[in-house]
């Protein structure tokens, strides 16, 4: 949506360099005091709804993906997650998926590939892995190291 | 419930207590602050009367002027009506906030008692510190004595809250001069100062939970150009309500006030135009200079910003020669001020003289014999038919004569 | 316009003396100045305070004056600072020292010929023996009262007690007395 509005400034890069700047609101629409409102509609309670249940307006960055930052992206194993709930913590882009504490995925519009997720894994193998950005995901859960064992002192 | 105030109909306040006042009767909610030689009493009073329960508002001490804007802006972000002072060396602390306020239209009020700039130190009146938030977005009004440093605060508050408005307003009145020198001052009743101001009505206000905000937000260049020409076009509009509200405020006081006030200039031929306090010392040289045949008036701006162009030039089209007065170090141009008045009077038919003088710095005196000589200069310029001086001086100072930039007209 | 100047130290209560007689004077329904010169000073520095009085709004901020009253509330200052600056040909000084008015003018010069103009009283004795302290503020109002002729005793005591509303009875009590006193022994 963002994106369709021309709303990210990596789009546009100033007026006389790209066209599409023509395109954006003018100084008379820009809202006032650069204020802007993260919610369509009344938002009483919207603390409590699921992000995919939000109803994010189109100043909220949850509606801008960024998924093409990436070079590779994390894998994530169900089989071997045991929802400790870590990487939902350190995530910084809020791109670990959970609910009811129980580990889903990945939001794949928001991560950027930083693999901290990766890096914080507490599993033995780790329930997340980076792969290439086009590797399939059946290959990839094919391709998961076995289980470390651990080095005798 | 707030203790009541006992007020007479007739005080006698210095500009400090004043301003103070104001921003009791305003019920202002929050002041956040960090004190500073002259405009210190403005909030230590607030404080007190928060303390003594005459108001239930929140004081918060912080750390830094630039800790104190910003509190402001997070206080009136949250949706309350906001206010401090400051000066000198603490308003340059804040300069850059002042812009987050203007930019995030957030009407707080700031009581600038007017102090020079270090080095060297002082604590006296200049409008050096008036000078540096010419360009940082807020409405500028400008008292010459205690009564309207009174006046003026409350009709900011009026001013900035306005949902057309909604940028924050400076009151200025000169350290010491004004802010420290007890005048006869006539306030108004508790009740009726706060129904002239009005119950603060929030817009944005990030309180506001079923519709969450994001101020501060970052802009490049593809969205910054926007936001800052649709915040000068509301500044500039904001001329409009201004004089709603001082002819508002007229209705209940009898005190007028304008953007632009002018004194003995029904026929005047030579003019001062000033700001502040010195305003009313040159109104008594013109009376002066008038019982002598010299056809003398003043003209004083009350809103420096948003500058009143159109005004100035109406008031200033047939006068012969004009002092336009700087309490301001210009470093290295002709005065601010100086340059706005021309500027106007560039676009007249008559386009009279103007010369510049920088007066005043640090606090030295201006006397009502010293206004005189400025206007006989203008006489003799007015006379001659042309500038007979250097078109920048200075008046009051020590040494050899110190002047520049000559005329290249007749 | 009726333009006072008075000569103190900081400590001594001259920028509330000065506030304090405006307060009084505004309740005549005169329009009243009081405002002081003063820098970062510590207590003890030399320092003025001004007012002026007049029947119309005032106008005119400049420090500058050609006072009708000199008011000198310390005893030192007299000899020291320039209290006859800027002075017109009826300027009335009423200085503050524990000297005979012959003794004080022997010893300021600048005073000699004015004798009719110099008025004195013990100002800090009074506040000491009234007040319990070393505040010569009040008991100089006393003796402005008494060489000005601006009001009577009775009507100035009971406004001077409005302004000093805010001080404990004692305090109230001892300022009234040192007004008392001071107006009836200047001379």
């Amino acid at each position: 949506m963002a994106q369709e509005l021309n709303l990210l400034a990596t789009d546009n890069r100033g007026q006389s360099q790209l066209e599409a700047g023509m395109n954006l609101a003018g100084w008379d629409e820009v809202t006032q005091g650069t204020v802007l409102t993260s919610f369509e509609g009344d938002a009483t309670g919207i603390a409590n709804k699921k992000a995919e249940e939000r109803t994010y307006s189109d100043f909220n960055s949850y509606t801008a993906s960024v998924a093409s930052w990436r070079v590779q992206k994390p894998v994530f194993n169900r089989d071997i997650c045991i929802d400790c709930q870590n990487c939902w913590v350190w995530c910084p882009d809020s791109s670990i998926l959970s609910r009811d504490k129980q580990m889903l995925g990945i939001d794949y519009d928001h991560c950027k590939g930083c693999e901290v997720c990766v890096e914080v894994c507490p599993t033995n193998p780790k329930s997340l892995l980076m792969f290439n950005e086009h590797a399939d995901l059946e290959e990839s859960l094919a391709a998961w190291p076995e289980k470390k064992k651990k080095e005798k002192k | 419930m707030a203790v009541k105030f006992d007020l007479n109909e007739r005080e006698v306040w210095d500009g400090n207590y004043a301003a103070s006042q104001a921003l009791r009767q305003a019920d202002v909610d929050v002041v956040v602050a960090y004190p500073i030689t002259p405009s210190t009493p403005i909030v230590e009073n607030y404080g007190a009367y928060v303390g003594n329960g005459y108001i239930n508002g929140e004081f918060v001490m912080v750390e830094s002027e630039h800790a104190a804007m910003s509190g402001c802006i997070g206080a009136s972000a949250a949706g309350g009506r906001v206010s401090t002072a400051t000066s000198s060396q603490g308003f340059a602390l804040m300069a850059e906030v002042l812009y987050q306020a203007s930019g995030m239209r957030l009407p707080i009020v700031l009581n600038v008692v007017n102090r020079a700039l270090a080095s060297p130190l002082n604590v006296r009146g200049d409008h050096a510190d008036m000078y540096l938030g010419r360009d940082s977005g807020w409405i500028q009004f400008g008292a010459f004595n205690a009564q309207e440093a009174y006046d003026l605060a409350l009709c900011a508050f009026k001013v900035g809250e306005n949902h057309s408005v909604r940028l924050p307003v400076m009151v200025h009145q000169d350290g010491f001069i004004t802010s420290h020198t007890a005048q006869n001052v006539y306030p108004l009743t508790d009740e009726k100062a706060y129904e002239f101001v009005g119950d603060f009505v929030p817009v944005d206000d990030m309180l506001d939970f079923s519709r969450p905000v994001t101020y501060g937000a970052q802009t490049e260049e593809d969205w910054h150009y926007e936001h800052k020409a649709k915040q000068h076009k509301a500044l500039m509009d904001s001329r409009k309500v201004i004089d709603e509200v001082f002819a508002e405020f007229k209705e209940i006081t009898g005190r007028e006030y304008n953007r632009v006030e002018s004194y003995d200039m029904e026929d005047a031929d030579v003019v001062i135009v000033g700001l502040g306090s010195t305003v009313e010392t040159a109104r008594v040289a013109a009376k002066n200079m008038r019982e002598k045949g010299v056809k003398a008036g003043v003209v004083a701006i009350r809103c420096f910003r948003p500058f009143p162009y159109d005004e100035v030039r109406d008031v200033l089209q047939n006068a012969k020669a004009i002092a336009v007065t700087d309490r301001s170090s210009p470093g290295g141009a002709m005065g601010a001020f100086f340059n706005e008045v021309t500027a106007a009077m560039y676009t007249s038919e008559s386009r009279p003289m103007v010369t510049g003088f920088v007066y005043g710095l640090g606090g030295r005196d201006f006397s009502i014999e010293e206004a005189e000589r400025i206007f006989a200069e203008q006489q003799a310029h007015a006379d001659a038919g042309h500038i007979t001086t250097e078109i920048q001086q200075f008046s009051g100072l020590r040494g050899p004569k110190l002047g520049f930039f000559k005329t290249a007209r007749g | 316009m009726t333009e006072i100047r008075w000569h103190s130290r900081a400590g001594q209560g001259a920028v509330s003396g000065a506030k304090g007689l405006g307060d009084v004077i505004a309740t005549t329904g005169k329009e009243v100045q009081a405002f002081a010169l003063y820098g970062s000073a510590k207590r003890g520095a030399a320092l003025r305070a001004y007012n002026r009085i007049s029947d119309e709004q005032i106008f005119n901020h400049a420090k500058f004056m050609n006072p009708d009253f000199v008011l000198v509330i310390d005893p030192a200052l007299a000899f020291t600072d320039n209290i006859i600056e800027n002075e017109k040909e009826t300027t009335k000084y009423i200085i503050t020292t524990h000297l005979s008015k012959e003794e004080l003018i022997a010893g300021i010069p600048s005073l000699q010929g004015k004798e009719d103009r110099v008025f004195v009283a013990d100002c800090v004795q009074i506040s000491l023996d009234e007040i319990g302290r070393a505040m010569p503020n009040a008991p100089m109002l006393g003796a402005f009262v008494k060489m000005s002729g601006m009001f009577e005793l009775d009507y100035f005591l009971d406004a001077m007690k409005r302004v000093l509303a805010k001080f404990p009875q004692k305090i109230i009590d001892g300022n009234m007395r040192a007004i008392t006193r001071a107006y009836n022994e200047v001379k």
